[in-house]
């Protein structure tokens, strides 16, 4: 297959939502020594379009869904590539996004990772239930721009005021934007715990983000 | 004495052939014991280990024979009574007795813009007083009305739901757990001789039970308590798509729960509920108000009628609506009478909004009606020699007979029709010359009146207030000295509470 088919292949298997091409086409564009930042907006480029078609009405959540599971079996083994290449990609900023401890709500969460990634934003996301020092651990090695917390629960909801001191207490406060969303969180609580921004929806969390680092 | 509720008096709505009830009972039993389900507790896996299950320890994964799970299944009570305060509000569980249940709601809404903001401490006593006044309304839900008041903790916010539904009113409440907080809603009840239902055993889909579920569970059953075994699943999210297909795993979830409890305490007061969905594919959150709800209920509630289980339809009348509206009516309506005409044992009417994201004192008003409507309706058509009046018949013949001015009509009306509290039935000229008002209107002037003259009877005496206090205290105590109420949550709430 021609370099350009197989770039053109793994845009055209995140678009059907083919986990499994998608991460073969990745491993093969390696092989071919293509240049992994391409395979990166090419993939980009196909859950850009996902996210156009949802907020267009055009598509629905497990389309959304389907793309970003598509697109995270191929990602790692782009980002290995680009981390020993040393490449540094253009990206809008770096969002570490999890669902806080012991809150195993996913839904929510994935669509702001999607759509965040759709953007133009590098995304780590963390799952669900993630501890305080997972956070603070991946905010650290990530370099994050914006740490992005959900929960859904009125009782987890506490969980992201406690990462928000800890935050604080490491001196990370300040490098550092912090997002908060989920079913059970409300304007007030977050302004009342520190967070920098909040959005009841994912298209508008997204938004968020870009408001959040001025792009 | 009991809560009389409304009685089914006809053969129950079935959707489900016997065939595919056969079919979902196969899967299930299927699922139980070729998936199986994770227990995240040492102390379960033990048990289930002892009972003839494979267990997987590394992985936290039992499954079931399916003899164990059919055995476990015949030591429920296929009926059984609760404890509530006042002996007139003790629940039967089971059988043809339908009990309406008030909603939960996250918030209150504001009237003038109908936007949800958290409930004040006032507005939740207020709100549990009006629910105590509404004859329709039989008992009361963990999280109802609200989820808890502005100022308080979250972990308080059971404990102090719970103290304010002792203290304003007689009518039985379930509970649920959070933070151990079920070792002072144990408290609670045993202090004013009643009894609760925990929620204790509530699955986490797909096929999961959390310790803290599993630890609630042992607690109830020490305190000798009946118990609830409850599940969520999302169609297309967290259980498969298909109603088929989720009433498989939703139901394994809860024969699973109801296993544990069985070996633990054979014989335990057993109800099972739910809170099915179809997933709203555009915005994420269940699709409350989708006739997929009703499609699935329906079908539940047959299947617990095959295994002798008293059964609850959670979410049998939450609606999409924000707004005290037509869709409102519709979305709650329908499904709430499919849910009655089915079997299910308990129905969720009451004071809902937006599903559970709020909650209404006036909508509970409304509801009473709908609840009213639909237990006068499931009561059927009471056929006999008065009823068939084949004697008063003859004697008042054709034109000019009349039946108004018979003794027999004003025996019979009353109980042949239902009679709203709040519905808008005017002529025209009436309703021209009151001022055009409407079923809200009328819920209004009612929530005013109720809140003027309705008292609890019999009030909670000076020990059972002290007691309540005495625990409220502890678990205040308990949750400062966890760190799970911060010095500036403790501050506010110390403002709440004077």
């Amino acid at each position: 297959m021609l370099n350009d088919d197989i770039l053109e292949n793994l845009k055209k298997a995140i678009l059907e939502y083919d986990s499994e091409k998608a991460a073969n086409l990745a491993k093969e564009a390696l092989e071919k020594k293509i240049d992994p930042v391409k395979a990166l907006n090419v993939m980009t480029e196909a859950v850009r379009q996902v996210g156009d078609g949802f907020g267009r009405g055009e598509l629905w959540l497990p389309d959304l869904v389907g793309a970003a599971d598509a697109m995270q079996s191929a990602m790692p083994i782009i980002q290995k590539e680009i981390e020993i290449k040393g490449t540094k990609i253009e990206t809008l900023g770096v969002v570490v996004v999890g669902t806080v401890f012991g809150d195993i709500h996913n839904i929510g969460k994935t669509m702001v990772c999607t759509l965040l990634a759709a953007e133009g934003f590098t995304v780590y996301d963390l799952g669900v239930n993630v501890t305080a020092e997972k956070f603070i651990e991946a905010v650290k090695k990530y370099k994050a721009d914006i740490l992005a917390m959900s929960a859904l629960m009125t009782m987890t909801a506490p969980e992201q005021r406690k990462i928000i001191a800890i935050l604080k207490k490491e001196n990370l406060r300040d490098k550092v934007k912090v997002m908060v969303g989920g079913g059970s969180i409300t304007e007030e609580f977050a302004k009342n715990i520190g967070a920098d921004g909040y959005d009841p929806t994912a298209p508008g969390g997204a938004k968020l983000a870009r408001r959040l680092l001025n792009k | 004495m009991a809560m009389k509720g409304f009685t089914r008096m006809f053969k129950p709505l079935e959707i489900l052939t016997e065939e595919q009830v056969e079919a979902i009972h196969r899967g299930i039993l299927d699922v139980l014991q070729t998936t199986g389900v994770r227990f995240e507790s040492k102390r379960a896996l033990k048990l289930f280990g002892k009972n003839d299950c494979q267990v997987d320890y590394d992985n936290m994964r039992v499954k079931f024979p399916p003899g164990l799970v059919e055995e476990c299944l015949r030591r429920c009570p296929s009926s059984f009574r609760v404890k509530a305060r006042d002996p007139k509000n003790d629940l039967i569980m089971g059988g043809n007795t339908v009990y309406f249940v008030a909603s939960p709601g996250m918030q209150t809404v504001d009237l003038n813009t109908w936007e949800p903001r958290p409930a004040t401490k006032k507005e939740y006593y207020d709100t549990v007083k009006i629910m105590d006044a509404l004859p329709n309304l039989h008992l009361f839900c963990c999280y109802t009305p609200y989820f808890g008041f502005e100022g308080i903790p979250e972990v308080m916010k059971i404990p102090e739901g719970l103290a304010a539904k002792i203290r304003n009113s007689n009518k039985f409440t379930w509970s649920c757990f959070s933070n151990d907080c079920e070792i002072f809603n144990i408290k609670m009840v045993k202090a004013v001789g009643t009894e609760t239902i925990i929620l204790a055993m509530m699955a986490s889909p797909p096929l999961t039970y959390y310790n803290s579920a599993i630890e609630c569970a042992f607690r109830t059953l020490e305190a000798d308590l009946p118990i609830g075994v409850d599940t969520g699943t999302v169609f297309g999210a967290t259980g498969p798509a298909t109603i088929a297909g989720s009433l498989v795993t939703y139901t394994a979830e809860l024969l699973a729960g109801i296993v544990l409890i069985q070996l633990i305490k054979p014989g335990t007061r057993t109800f099972i509920a739910g809170f099915p969905h179809p997933q709203n594919m555009r915005s994420g959150s269940p699709a409350f108000g989708d006739i997929g709800i009703s499609l699935f209920d329906v079908a539940f509630n047959q299947i617990c009628r095959k295994y002798g289980i008293p059964c609850r339809n959670t979410a049998s009348a939450y609606s999409s609506s924000k707004k005290m509206d037509f869709q409102c009516g519709y979305e709650r309506g329908i499904p709430a009478i499919l849910s009655a005409v089915s079997g299910a044992q308990f129905i969720h009417v009451h004071g809902g909004m937006y599903g559970e994201l709020a909650h209404h004192p006036i909508q509970d008003i409304l509801d009473d009606d709908v609840a009213g409507m639909i237990g006068r309706f499931i009561e059927g058509v009471e056929v006999n020699d008065e009823t068939l009046a084949i004697d008063l018949i003859e004697k008042v013949g054709p034109i000019p007979g009349f039946y108004l001015n018979k003794e027999h009509t004003r025996k019979w009306w009353r109980k042949e029709q239902f009679v709203p509290k709040v519905a808008d039935r005017l002529t025209y000229p009436e309703w021209i010359n009151s001022g055009k008002k409407t079923a809200f209107d009328y819920a209004k002037k009612r929530m005013e009146e109720i809140l003027a003259t309705h008292k609890v009877d019999p009030p909670l005496s000076n020990r059972e207030e002290e007691d309540i206090e005495r625990i409220l205290k502890e678990a205040r105590e308990y949750y400062r000295k966890k760190g799970l109420i911060t010095d500036e949550e403790w501050e506010t709430y110390k403002k709440v509470l004077r």
